[in-house]
C-alpha cells in the first residue's frame, strides 16, 4: 500500500463548519464583490504599515475632517458678527441722519419764530442746535463708506451755509430789517433747508439699501454656514463607515484566510500555500503559517516514511517469525524421529519382542530407556520455551478436576518417591469445585514442581496441597529439602537458572523446567512464588483462577 | 487376514513396525511419501493406515484429507502420528478426518494397542 492511500485515509475528519453569513455579512460580500471597495481593501493591505498605523491613519483622517468642519464654522460666525457690526453702524447712521433732518425742521421752525417774534431769545434759539449738528455730523462721518462720505459732506457744506444765512438772517431781525430778514430767508434759507432735507433723504435710502445688502448677506452666511456643516458630518460618517469597511475587511480577510486555510491543514491537506496582500502583521502572520504549514507536511511525509518503514520492518519480521515457527515444527519432528526409534526399539527389547533378553543386559537397556526418555523431557523443555517465547504456546482450556491433576502428578512420581525412601503426600478439598483451564499444562506444572521436590530432597517429606481462596485455586508444593536463599528467590525462575551451579552437578537437570512453569503459570492469567528457608526447605505456590478467562491465555 | 499401511519416510521407524507387527497376523503394506501412500491406499484398500503428520511430497494431513474425502478411501481408518511441534496439531488431524492419533516419540505397545482397537485382528 502506498503513503498516499495512507495519507488519504487520514483525512477523515471535517474542518469546523463555517458560520452560516448574517445579513451584514452578504452586504460585505456584495461589497467586496462588486464595488471599488474590494480594490480598495485590497490596496489598504498592501500598504507597507502597521495594523496599529493604518488605524491611526484613518482617526487622524477623521479628526482632520472635523477640525476643518469647525474652522469652517468658526470663519461663518466671524462673518455674521461682523456683518451684524456694520448693520449696527448702518443703523446708527441712520438715526444720525434722521436726527439732522429732525434738528433741521427744529432751526427752521426756530427761524419762522424769530421772523414773526423778532426777540433776542427766540433769535438765539435758531443757534441752539447748531452744536448738536456738529455732534451727529461727526458721528455720522465715522464707519460712512467712502459713497455716503460725499453725501456727508455735501449736507455738511450746505449746513455751513445754512448757517451762515441763518446768522445773517439774525441779524437783519435785530437790526429790524424783518423784510429783507424774510426774503432771505425765503431765497435762501428754505431752499438751503430743502437740499439738505432732499441730501438727508438720499443719504438715507442708501444706507438703508446697504442695510438690506447686509441682512441678506448674513441670511446667505447662516445658510452657507448650515450647508458646510451638514456636508461636513454627512461626510465625516460616510468616511468613518469606509475607511471603518475598508480597514476592518483588511484584516478580516487574511484572518479569514488563515482560519480556512488551518482548517485544511488540521484535516491533514497539506501542499498549498495562503496568499494574502498585506504587508503588515497580518502578511507576517501568513508567512509564519506557510512556514509551519510546510514544516508540518515534511514532518507528516517523515512520519509516512517511517510507517511504511516500519510496516515492511514489520512485515519482514512477521516472516521472520513465521520462519521461527516453521523451524520450530520441522525441529521438533526431526528430533522426535530418532528419539521414536530409540524408544520404540528399547521398548521392544524389554518386552520381549526380540525374545528373552539375557540378565546382564537387562540393566543397560533400561538405561538406555530412561536416558532416552530424559532427552526427550529436555527436547520437550526446550521447545516449550521456544513456543512460548515465540508466542505460539496456546492453551486448550477445557474443565478438570483438581484431583485428577493431583493423582496424575502423584502416580507419575510415586516410583521416585519409594526409591529415593520419601513420603509423598497430597491433600485436595473434597468440596474443590469444577475448573476450567488447560489440565495438561497445569499437570505439567505440577509435576515440575513435585519432581524437583523429590529432586532436592533427601529425606523427610514431599506434600502437594490445594486450596481454593476466593476466584483463585492455590497449589503448594513444600518439601523438607535444601532450600533457597531468599536472594535466590526471584533467580531460580529465569531459565537455565538454579539456586547454585553445584546443585546441578549434584542433582542435574537444565534449570529449565521453572521457568517454562513460570510462563505456563502466566498464560493461565496466575502467579508463582516461593517461600523457603535454607536447610529446612521450599514451599511453591501456584495460584491460578478456578475459570481461566479465554483471552488470558490469547 | 487385516492389511495395515504405514506411510513413514524415516526406514527405522518402519522397521518398528514392522518388527512390532511381525509376530501378529495382520499383513504391512509400506509408503514413503504422501502421494505414495495415498496411491497404495487407493490400489490395495488396506482396513487400517497409520500416517506420519510430516512427509515429503504430500504432508501428512494433506494426504489424510484425500483418503477421507475419496468415497472408496473413506471408510478405512487413519491414526495420525503427529509430533507436538505446535499447539492445535491434534485439532488439524482430527479435521482432516484422522480416526485417532498418537504424539511421537509414542510407545510401541500403545500404537500396537490402538491398531487392535480400530482393526480388530481376525
Amino acid at each position: 500500500m502506498s503513503p498516499h492511500h495512507i495519507e488519504s485515509r487520514a483525512v477523515s475528519r471535517d474542518p469546523a463548519p463555517a458560520p452560516t453569513p448574517g445579513q451584514g455579512e452578504r452586504i460585505a460580500r456584495l461589497l467586496l464583490a462588486y464595488s471599488p471597495l474590494g480594490a480598495l481593501v485590497r490596496r489598504v493591505a498592501r500598504i507597507r504599515a502597521s495594523v496599529h498605523g493604518k488605524l491611526l491613519g484613518a482617526f487622524l483622517l477623521i479628526a482632520v475632517l472635523l477640525i476643518a468642519m469647525g474652522a469652517m464654522s468658526l470663519q461663518s460666525i466671524a462673518s455674521v458678527a461682523r456683518q451684524s457690526r456694520l448693520l449696527d453702524q448702518a443703523r446708527e447712521r441712520v438715526d444720525a441722519s434722521r436726527q439732522i433732518e429732525h434738528a433741521l425742521g427744529l432751526q427752521m421752525n426756530f427761524t419762522r419764530n424769530a421772523l414773526l417774534l423778532k426777540d433776542d431769545a427766540t433769535i438765539e434759539s435758531m443757534f441752539r442746535e447748531n452744536n448738536r449738528f456738529q455732534d451727529t455730523f461727526n458721528r455720522l462721518e465715522l464707519g460712512a463708506p467712502p459713497a455716503q462720505r460725499e453725501t456727508i459732506q455735501q449736507i455738511r457744506a450746505a449746513q455751513d451755509r445754512v448757517m451762515a444765512t441763518v446768522a445773517r438772517i439774525a441779524s437783519l431781525i435785530r437790526d429790524g430789517k424783518g423784510d429783507e430778514a424774510m426774503e432771505l430767508h425765503l431765497n435762501e434759507g428754505y431752499p438751503l433747508y430743502r437740499e439738505i432735507a432732499t441730501l438727508v433723504t438720499q443719504a438715507v435710502r442708501t444706507e438703508e439699501a446697504g442695510m438690506g445688502q447686509l441682512r441678506e448677506g448674513v441670511e446667505a452666511t447662516y445658510r452657507r454656514a448650515l450647508l458646510l456643516t451638514g456636508g461636513f458630518a454627512v461626510a465625516s460618517v460616510v468616511l468613518a463607515l469606509g475607511l471603518g469597511f475598508v480597514i476592518s475587511w483588511s484584516f478580516i480577510l487574511p484572518v479569514r484566510a488563515a482560519d480556512e486555510f488551518l482548517g485544511r491543514v488540521a484535516t491533514g491537506e497539506f501542499g498549498r500555500s495562503i496568499e494574502v496582500p498585506n504587508r503588515d502583521e497580518f502578511g507576517e502572520l501568513a508567512v509564519r503559517i506557510n512556514h509551519m504549514s510546510g514544516e508540518l507536511h515534511r514532518l507528516y511525509d517523515d512520519q509516512q516514511r517511517a510507517s511504511h518503514q516500519l510496516r515492511v520492518l514489520n512485515a519482514e519480521l512477521e516472516q521472520a517469525s513465521r520462519a521461527k515457527s516453521d523451524f520450530l515444527a520441522s525441529m521438533s519432528h526431526e528430533l522426535r524421529t530418532p528419539m521414536n526409534a530409540i524408544l520404540g526399539f528399547t521398548e521392544m527389547i524389554r518386552d520381549g519382542l526380540y525374545g528373552e533378553i539375557p540378565a546382564e543386559i537387562q540393566e543397560p537397556v533400561t538405561d538406555i530407556h530412561t536416558c532416552g526418555k530424559q532427552l526427550l523431557g529436555l527436547i520437550n523443555n526446550v521447545l516449550d520455551l521456544s513456543k512460548i517465547e515465540a508466542g505460539h504456546m496456546e492453551l486448550a482450556l477445557g474443565e478438570y478436576l483438581v484431583d485428577d491433576v493431583v493423582s496424575t502428578v502423584k502416580l507419575s512420581l510415586r516410583a521416585l518417591a519409594v526409591t529415593k525412601g520419601l513420603d509423598l503426600v497430597t491433600a485436595v478439598p473434597p468440596d474443590a469445585p469444577v475448573c476450567v483451564g488447560d489440565a495438561k499444562r497445569i499437570t505439567q506444572c505440577l509435576m515440575n514442581l513435585a519432581g524437583n521436590a523429590l529432586k532436592f530432597t533427601r529425606e523427610g517429606r514431599v506434600e502437594i496441597r490445594v486450596d481454593v481462596v476466593g476466584e483463585n485455586v492455590v497449589f503448594a508444593v513444600s518439601d523438607t529439602g535444601i532450600g533457597i536463599a531468599p536472594e535466590q528467590a526471584t533467580a531460580i525462575f529465569e531459565e537455565f537458572r538454579q539456586a547454585d551451579v553445584t546443585v546441578s552437578r549434584d542433582f542435574g537437570g537444565t534449570g529449565l523446567g521453572l521457568s517454562i512453569t513460570k510462563k505456563l503459570v502466566e498464560l493461565h492469567g496466575g502467579r508463582i512464588w516461593v517461600e523457603s528457608e535454607p536447610g529446612k526447605g521450599s514451599t511453591f505456590f501456584v495460584e491460578i483462577p478456578v475459570r481461566v478467562a479465554a483471552e488470558a491465555s490469547a | 487376514m487385516k492389511t495395515i499401511l504405514y506411510v513413514e519416510d524415516n526406514e527405522f521407524n518402519r522397521k518398528i513396525v514392522r518388527h512390532l507387527l511381525a509376530r501378529t497376523t495382520y499383513r504391512l503394506i509400506e509408503a514413503m511419501d504422501g502421494e505414495a501412500g495415498v496411491a497404495t491406499a487407493r490400489e490395495a484398500r488396506p482396513d487400517l493406515v497409520i500416517m506420519d503428520i510430516q512427509l515429503p511430497k504430500l504432508s501428512g494431513l494433506e494426504a489424510t484429507r484425500q483418503l477421507a474425502a475419496a468415497p472408496e478411501t473413506r471408510s478405512i481408518p487413519i491414526i495420525v502420528i503427529t509430533s507436538f511441534a505446535l499447539a492445535g496439531d491434534e485439532q488439524k488431524a482430527k479435521e482432516a478426518g484422522a480416526a485417532a492419533y498418537l504424539a511421537k516419540p509414542y510407545s510401541p505397545r500403545e500404537l500396537l494397542g490402538m491398531i487392535r482397537e480400530l482393526a480388530p485382528e481376525s
